[in-house]
């Protein structure tokens, strides 16, 4: 096996830069319109009804028939509010959850017509601190779009995205220390490598678990929605919000969603892995990437239909007491391990 | 293209930097500030140090930041200025102060002797400002200054978490109040929350009356 990408600061041509982050782009882009179908459906389903079942076959071209309703729609904002930031909010978070997905590793380096290309944007050596990075300027984007609305209740949403977003970020990011720990290094494509024998959610599965809960915290998913609660506060951070700029908050959400389950896959689920020493050839390491992430898609869905939304004292209670001190204790519990049997 | 790029971020971490001081409106001062500390980490990944970027970002953009467009967003987004300009005399203080330190850091930077300008500057060399050689030097030539650093963040907390306590609210129904030698000590009118509403109050101990009043609240 070559050493990968991150170890030896090697980068690919410009031109494969480009033509693989067109691609990665054009992939992930083309799942939002089949996760918002899906979603609807299997909520629909959940609920003793039929979801969406109008345009097209089984109601499948709906997304689209949203998407040309919302891109026709008129631009506006309030009067109370601050055009610039207005604007640029949606960007900010549209721009975040796509960045957070160039590191994504959906297959090994493969041999396509000579040249050595990895099937993924960047194999770089901070691995997931890149994906933290990124959920730190998205807050960005939430927290402007609710501030420059000049309405109350974006405003609230907002300020609850704030205090939601840092707490969780922080049970999320020490969940997977101790799997950075076990394989010794940040590199994406290494974990996933690490993971030959055994997927890191056996030995750290209360890793998964915390970095699963954060994730719903993280992503703004029910029952941690309290950021767009709408039976509070009308819709959060983007009640002022219609027509293109809502869409792009709209993908943003469902992106970020797609790149959290992409990570839980990498770091925890093996990546392009196999269990019990299947080994496809390397075209197929894209497919197993997706179909793996598919389930957390829709068991992310599955969750929404299921529980209730929590209180939002609830909601900082049990991060800050329930899921700090876990991580903490499984990071700590992890080093010792990993000293003694060393 | 790096020296582009190394010129368009300098200008927006310039830019950030005189932004905090220059706007009036500090809704608009904190996002300058925003501004600069993005910038700076990418002058990092110029720098090749990915993981200082990614831990000034995460850090200060993400944790640090975010508190402060919290408190201004709640307390000070209005286009009004806070409080009333500073008086002449003060303002005369703080050039001179200001020139001061500008001198003090002019004098230091000039004597480095500033030989990567016209050189090549120091070589790069695989794996320098990697997560792994950072770590490595933290644990090993600067353990005393890493250990200090987080004794200083352990104190921190703690003192915030007493600040919080003694201001009150925080106290569950049923909790005995707890009292300090300093309240007896602390002139009257100073500090405490319960205080700013209305007169010198200890801390009381939980009643049922003020545990249906949490309740309302």
């Amino acid at each position: 096996m070559n050493p990968s990408f991150a170890v030896v600061s090697y980068y690919e041509p410009w031109w494969i830069q480009i033509l693989k982050a067109v691609v990665i782009f054009a992939i992930i882009l083309q799942l939002q319109p089949i996760l918002i179908v899906g979603e609807r459906k299997l909520l629909g389903r959940f609920q003793g009804r039929y979801g969406p079942n109008r345009v097209g076959p089984y109601g499948l071209a709906t997304p689209l028939a949203d998407v040309i309703k919302l891109a026709t729609k008129e631009q506006f904002r309030p009067d109370t509010s601050i055009g610039w930031m207005f604007a640029l909010a949606p960007i900010i978070s549209v721009v975040a959850a796509i960045g957070a997905l160039s590191i994504i590793p959906f297959g090994d380096t493969q041999d396509i017509f000579g040249t050595q290309v990895g099937l993924y944007g960047l194999d770089v050596s901070i691995g997931p601190l890149f994906v933290f990075a990124m959920g730190a300027v998205a807050f960005y984007g939430i927290m402007l779009g609710g501030f420059s609305s000049g309405s109350k209740y974006s405003f609230l949403g907002a300020m609850r995205a704030a205090a939601q977003l840092i707490s969780y970020e922080v049970s999320q990011g020490l969940a997977l220390v101790g799997v950075v720990m076990t394989a010794g290094t940040l590199s994406l494509t290494e974990i996933v490598h690490a993971q030959q024998g055994m997927w890191y959610v056996i030995p750290q599965f209360l890793g998964f678990l915390i970095f699963l809960v954060a994730s719903f915290a993280e992503t703004n998913r029910a029952p941690f929605d309290l950021v767009e609660a709408d039976a509070e506060i009308v819709g959060g951070y983007f009640t002022e919000y219609g027509g293109t700029r809502f869409t792009s908050y709209l993908f943003a959400e469902y992106i970020n969603m797609c790149v959290v389950s992409l990570i839980m896959v990498t770091v925890f689920f093996g990546g392009w892995l196999l269990p019990f020493g299947i080994n496809p050839p390397g075209w197929l390491d894209p497919f197993i990437v997706l179909g793996k992430t598919s389930v957390f898609l829709v068991f992310f869905i599955w969750i929404r239909a299921t529980l209730p939304r929590v209180r939002y004292d609830q909601l900082m209670s049990f991060g800050w007491k329930v899921l700090l001190p876990l991580a903490t204790l499984n990071t700590l519990v992890t080093a010792i391990v990993l000293v003694a049997t060393d | 293209m790096a020296e582009v790029l190394f010129f368009l971020t300098a200008i927006a971490t310039l830019g950030g930097a005189v932004g905090v001081i220059a706007l009036r409106n500090p809704f608009y001062s904190v996002l300058a500030l925003v501004v600069h500390l993005i910038s700076l980490a990418m002058l990092f990944l110029l720098l090749r140090a990915e993981f200082v970027a990614a831990a000034q970002v995460i850090v200060y953009a993400g944790a640090v930041m975010v508190l402060y467009v919290f408190v201004v967003s709640y307390v000070g987004g209005s286009e009004e200025p806070i409080g009333v300009g500073p008086s002449r005399g003060f303002r005369v203080a703080s050039v001179a102060f200001g020139g001061a330190l500008f001198l003090v850091l002019a004098i230091a930077i000039l004597g480095s002797g500033l030989k990567a300008i016209d050189s090549q500057g120091a070589p790069y060399v695989s794996g320098f400002g990697s997560p792994g050689a950072i770590g490595k030097l933290l644990l090993t030539d600067f353990l005393l200054p890493f250990e200090v650093a987080s004794f200083l963040l352990l104190v921190a907390a703690v003192g915030a978490v007493t600040l919080a306590r003694r201001r009150g609210g925080l106290e569950t129904p049923g909790e005995l109040a707890t009292y300090s030698a300093l309240d007896f000590l602390r002139p009257a009118g100073t500090g405490t929350m319960a205080e700013g509403v209305g007169g010198r109050r200890r801390l009381p101990a939980a009643t049922p009356e003020s545990g249906t009043e949490d309740a309302r609240a």
